[in-house]
């Protein structure tokens, strides 16, 4: 048995040793927190693996229709889960669009959502569908909804000693949802990323937008949403839910995009994700 | 913790293997320095280019990106684990003999993602091939070869 | 990269250099400063410890005055590093005083900084953020020590 490494069979385990041993790292997938370890970003003196507490993993249909994601559900079954379909098919694609097969093999939804890497996949399609991470501390467990929970630059909600335990989903309402994300290469982190859900009847359309990779957090604005209701077609109206958009976004200039670019992409991600929808609601 | 060093004990092809490394060790680290099993490549390090790739319980994972203390108790299979299996045999020799092999580094990881596609997709088409593939880079040989020696072995094994 | 802004503070312009110029004050201040040290008539260390996300990094810094024109400027430069030469960072800097009000003074600053090594692979464009963030906090922490001050005087 390692020194370094702990594994915990629950959770109430997991945060007796986090309270025990406060700069231990939590390790979900690995596959960013080895991968700075290996660029020598951190150096633990211990980490709590994550991998051996039951409750933590699967996808789970609850009574009231909704969906439960254990926090270490890999990116892989979050791809195929048949599950998320209809206005949480957004879910399934921003997974099956994670890096690629083998590193799907390894990350999980918690360890990405708890990392809030700007240009990571699952919060905006998170944010789009409204759903609710569930923290877990010594003193109990709490819910956040997605909106709340990045504040800053790779800062959540999450207290010291508390791990992100499961993400609610409610229940799919009939309609179509997708993700569409702008990379240089495929594999490759967002640039910028639209995660959109349509639901509701012909002429009552309701739209869900969620824009990711242009800020600390996804953005979203539902107001300028329930503006656009039934009106989905007026190019005007549109226009102005990419321009509310806009004035939430906060990027950076790096080495995939400049934040002006950024900006510039934002409507137009919104049009060509409608787009998409709109074509495959025709072929089918 | 790079100055203490531990001994992990985790199966490897099939056998209990025994090696000391830094505690904090990839399993990468590992095959290579702790057993050397050299079959498996450090590229990137930072699990992008997949030259690290290898089976852990069933499934392509990266060994740069996994703690050998976190795989006690997980089989590794590498790409000199296969033995006889009939299946990595037939890429091996597509692979060989079909001109997909230029400097060989990415070769071990790519063939641990085919003989997972071909576990679960007999008989792929090209899409899906380079689906399967497409956590493995190659800068020699333009992937062409490779996808067609998939093809070819799949349809060799199913025909 | 460079980094600007501009503040005003309720307080006259002596008083801001003064407290501009005050090692106590200004370790009170930088967001994560851990130990402030004057070093000689000129110079100062400081030891800063910056997080971002889970990446926590110790900067050991030392900051030579280069010039002052009192009372309208400070230039200085500061060179350092974190994690044992991991990082390396240097920076330019120039704070200029404004009498705007009596009482009132604006203070703008502006700073050429370069971040080279483990810490330049996380992504530049992070890291001028939390340096915004970092000197926004700065500013608030600044004006609540010296205003009252000022304002009792």
């Amino acid at each position: 048995m390692s020194r370094l490494l702990h594994r915990p069979g629950s959770v109430d385990e997991a945060l007796a040793l986090l309270a025990e041993r406060p700069e231990a790292r939590l390790l979900a997938g690995g596959a960013t927190l080895v991968a700075m370890r290996n660029a020598g970003l951190v150096d633990a003196s211990a980490y709590v693996a994550l991998d051996g507490i039951a409750e933590l993993r699967g996808i789970e249909q609850l009574p009231d229709g909704g969906l439960r994601i254990g926090a270490m559900t890999r990116h892989r079954e979050t791809a195929t889960c048949g599950l998320l379909r209809d206005s949480l098919e957004v879910v399934r694609r921003a997974a099956s669009m994670i890096a690629n097969p083998v590193v799907r093999n390894m990350g999980t939804m918690g360890g990405s959502v708890a990392n809030a890497d700007p240009g990571a996949d699952y919060p905006a399609a998170l944010v789009c569908v409204d759903v609710e991470l569930e923290l877990a501390g010594t003193e109990g467990r709490r819910r956040v909804p997605a909106a709340a929970f990045v504040q800053d630059w790779y800062e959540t909600a999450l207290e010291p000693g508390e791990i992100l335990t499961a993400i609610f989903l409610p229940p799919p309402r009939t309609g179509r949802s997708t993700y569409r994300k702008l990379a240089r290469v495929s594999g490759d982190y967002a640039i910028a990323s639209c995660a959109m859900a349509l639901t509701g009847g012909q002429g009552d359309e309701e739209i869900a937008v969620a824009i990711g990779g242009c800020g600390p957090g996804p953005l979203r604005d539902v107001g300028a949403e329930a503006a656009l209701r039934g009106r989905l077609d007026d190019p005007g109206a549109l226009a102005a839910l990419g321009e509310a958009l806009v004035a939430l976004a906060d990027p950076i200039d790096d080495v995939r995009a400049s934040a002006d670019y950024r900006l510039r992409v934002i409507p137009r991600l919104v049009r060509a994700t409608l787009d998409d929808l709109r074509s495959e609601r025709r072929a089918a | 913790m790079s100055d203490h060093v531990e001994t992990f004990e985790i199966a490897v092809n099939g056998q209990r293997r025994r090696a000391a490394v830094e505690a904090d060790a990839t399993l990468l680290t590992w095959l290579r320095d702790g057993l050397q099993a050299t079959g498996t490549k450090r590229g990137c390090n930072q699990g992008v280019c997949g030259s690290c790739t290898v089976m852990i319980d069933g499934w392509p994972q990266r060994a740069c990106l996994s703690l050998a203390a976190a795989c006690e108790g997980r089989e590794v299979r590498t790409v000199e684990g296969y033995g006889d299996d009939a299946v990595m045999r037939t890429l091996q020799r597509r692979f060989a003999e079909g001109g997909a092999v230029q400097c060989g580094f990415c070769t071990s990881g790519m063939l641990i993602s085919a003989r997972r596609l071909l576990a679960d997709s007999p008989r792929p088409d090209e899409a899906e091939v380079r689906a399967a593939l497409s956590g493995n880079l190659c800068r020699c040989t333009g992937y062409k070869k490779i996808v067609d020696a998939v093809l070819l072995a799949a349809e060799e094994l199913a025909p | 990269m460079n980094l600007e802004g501009t503040f005003d503070v309720r307080a006259p312009r002596s008083l801001v250099w003064e407290k501009l110029t005050d090692p106590a004050l200004m370790a009170g201040c930088i967001p994560g400063c851990e130990e402030i040290e004057q070093l000689s008539a000129t110079s100062y260390r400081a030891v800063v410890q910056v997080k971002v996300g889970p990446i926590k990094a110790r900067f050991n810094l030392v900051t030579e005055v280069t010039r002052e024109e009192p009372p309208d400027a400070v230039y200085s430069a500061t060179r350092g590093e974190e994690g044992t030469r991991a990082s390396v960072v240097s920076a330019d800097s120039v704070v200029r005083l404004a009498e705007t009000n009596p009482g009132e003074t604006s203070v703008s600053y502006s700073s050429e900084v370069s971040v080279t090594g483990r810490l330049g692979k996380f992504g530049l464009g992070v890291m001028r953020k939390k340096a915004e963030s970092l000197s926004l906090e700065f500013v608030e922490n600044f004006k609540k020590r010296v205003e009252p001050e000022s304002a009792g005087a």
